[in-house]
């Protein structure tokens, strides 16, 4: 097995975190005194980290991760932590308070900044370093060719087990 | 006019089928479209298949009644796809070109070389395919007693009649053209009503005002539910995306894998117009009966139903109504594509013995499956309801661990798939059914799905450790060439 990358043992690393995160929010939730005020903070954490984890382990390649990729997720982690740890963390409106773009401050931040903005990065960071990162024709080339010796040797295989 | 656009919807719906059905010759046809599907095409097919009628009735009758707290069933859109593309689309696409993979569970039998691992996952796809086949004909039933007047019984029947008769003659490639034509009307009908709803709201701002003057705490960022409700959303509906079949299936089917470049964004884009619907009717109608222009309500679902009917043409409201019958159609034509697909091919790879004509069995199948649900959908509400309810979390938290995680780590194991698909089955089907029986209460803010998700995980990574010695010897060449790509 190939050995694995700093990259994505720090990815997994993270994943065991943020799950550990998650569930200690849920089983928090059991105490005697009922779901105490730190648990939403364990889920605001942990649910961010646990997508950038396993975007980071889908999206490296040869065990690393382009500068610009590690980048955006980078950005979006910090957004989609910042916009629930302001959600929680903001005291409500007062009444006449002024609305941002039609919305409550924290009503704003939910909808445009967990809910908007990640779009701006992601999937465009996903088609720029598409070639680079994700996908090359001759990768395409190499695992056809993969296929293909496959079923040869599969039909190799079946030829000399039949009479 | 609302029967007229219903019956002339049907027609399209029927020449589309009659269409597909004259390309489909083969299982490879019938399951997984010939691998032909350009760019487009599936976008649009796989945005209809991520909303269903949930994101038209349900989903803002919910905003409606609980405020923003809903919305962080939706929000999670703004990554899931990209998230899904980054994690599964090249990993699956490519098996399919070197194993010739046709369904999920296949995909989790190559990666792990177990039949055992196929056979349990393809097990858990059933289970739940049992409840949302039930739910959704149920739906189907409403939708059409409320267009054409016929009666629960009959609008069940009709409507899994007419999406059995194209699924069963023109299989996943009827589905998917008729998607492509449900999701093009539902995304204009949404973007309609949504510009409705700011001209009847005095624009979001006017809509704000209003709401907060009656009930601000509707605009708070959670809504009326608890932080840890609205973040466990958030965590079900983010994660929880990696195991849905009937969006996952659908990366098999791009013609070329280089097209999955724009596909994210498209994607993205394309699910966020379908959802202005959902956030608009759920504040705009808040605002309407907070302002004292509409009448409180009875039902939080009749939020869509009455906004269209008081403020928008009777042409788009006929629409609309079409669009949710759309969309149900949609989602009941997947899951009876990955439902015949378990019976057909994954259950008997499993058993060592493979169907000699898999079309003609996955024909036979797809009607058992769809009269069987128009029968379960006829039974009581409450017992429909109930199976209706753990359908995502059961796809999460028996998929994702061992598809999404494993395919992505090469120290994933066997021993681990197994843990955590059967821990995922175990525990969804254990706890859904004592809450739903009362003898369980989760405390508030845990729900079933978010709590069996990140169990299963952690029981994943945990004997995928344990079993460590095992992970290099139990991955094929190309299976290790495609997760190197």
């Amino acid at each position: 097995m190939t050995p694995m990358a700093p990259v994505l043992r720090l990815a997994l690393a993270a994943l065991v975190l943020s799950a550990l995160l998650i569930a200690g929010a849920y089983a928090s939730a059991f105490l005697p005194g009922g779901t105490p005020a730190w648990a939403p903070w364990l889920c605001a954490a942990g649910v961010p980290v646990m997508l950038v984890a396993t975007m980071v382990l889908g999206a490296a390649r040869g065990g690393r991760l382009s500068g610009r990729l590690a980048l955006a997720f980078l950005l979006v982690g910090l957004l989609l932590v910042a916009g629930f740890a302001l959600a929680l963390g903001l005291p409500a409106e007062a009444a006449g308070a002024p609305l941002r773009l039609g919305l409550p401050l924290r009503a704003a931040i939910v909808v445009y900044g967990i809910g908007l903005l990640p779009i701006l990065i992601l999937p465009v960071a996903y088609a720029l370093t598409f070639e680079a990162q994700t996908l090359r024709p001759e990768d395409l080339e190499r695992v056809r060719q993969a296929g293909a010796r496959a079923r040869d040797a599969a039909r190799g295989a079946a030829g000399a087990e039949s009479p | 006019m609302i029967v007229a656009v219903g019956l002339l919807y049907f027609a399209v719906v029927v020449a589309i089928s009659v269409w597909a059905t004259r390309r489909t010759r083969t299982a490879s046809d019938f399951f997984v479209a010939g691998k032909g599907i350009g760019l487009v095409a599936l976008t649009v097919a796989s945005v209809t298949a991520s909303v269903s009628g949930f994101a038209f009735i349900g989903g803002p009758g919910l905003l409606y009644k609980v405020g923003l707290g809903a919305l962080y069933i939706v929000l999670p859109a703004a990554v899931t796809n990209v998230l899904g593309a980054w994690v599964l689309a090249k990993r699956l696409r490519l098996l399919a070109e070197v194993r010739g993979l046709i369904t999920v569970p296949d995909a989790i039998g190559a990666r792990y070389r177990s039949p055992a691992a196929q056979g349990l996952a393809g097990v858990a796809i059933l289970v739940a395919i049992v409840g949302y086949m039930a739910t959704n004909c149920l739906a189907l039933g409403y939708v059409l007693d409320a267009i054409f007047g016929c009666g629960l019984a009959w609008g069940i029947w009709l409507g899994t009649g007419v999406t059995l008769a194209y699924s069963a003659a023109g299989g996943i490639l009827a589905g998917i053209y008729n998607d492509v034509f449900q999701g093009t009307l539902m995304a204009a009908a949404s973007v309609l009503v949504f510009g409705y709803v700011l001209r009847a709201g005095d624009g979001l701002a006017g809509i704000s005002h209003a709401i907060l003057a009656a009930d601000p705490g509707f605009l708070a960022p959670w809504g009326t539910l608890t932080p840890l409700a609205a973040l466990s959303f958030f965590f079900v509906f983010s994660m929880g995306s990696l195991g849905q079949p009937q969006g996952v299936h659908k990366y098999y089917m791009l013609r070329d894998p280089m097209q999955l470049k724009w596909y994210p964004l498209l994607k993205t884009l394309g699910l966020i117009l379908v959802l202005l619907l959902y956030f608009g009717v759920g504040v705009g109608v808040k605002a309407l009966v907070a302002g004292g222009r509409l009448a409180p309500l009875a039902a939080p679902d009749a939020a869509t139903p009455t906004f269209l009917l008081h403020y928008t043409p009777t042409l788009l409201a006929a629409l609309v109504f079409a669009g949710v019958a759309a969309a149900t159609m949609s989602a009941v034509n997947a899951f009876l594509n990955i439902g015949a697909a378990v019976v057909t091919h994954d259950l008997p790879v499993a058993l060592g013995r493979r169907l000699g004509n898999e079309l003609f069995w996955g024909r036979v199948t797809t009607v058992v499956i769809a009269v069987a649900s128009a029968l379960l959908a006829q039974l009581s509400g409450a017992m429909v309801a109930f199976l209706g309810i753990f359908g995502w979390g059961l796809f999460g938290s028996t998929l994702v661990p061992a598809l999404a995680v494993g395919l992505n780590w090469q120290g994933a194991t066997r021993a681990g798939a197994i843990a955590s698909i059967a821990t995922g089955l175990v525990l969804t089907l254990a706890l859904e059914s004592l809450a739903f029986f009362r003898v369980l209460t989760l405390p508030a803010g845990v729900t079933v799905s978010g709590l069996c998700l990140v169990v299963s995980l952690l029981v994943f990574l945990l004997v995928s450790r344990l079993t460590r010695a095992a992970a290099a010897a139990e991955l094929d060449a190309d299976v290790r060439l495609v997760m190197e790509v």
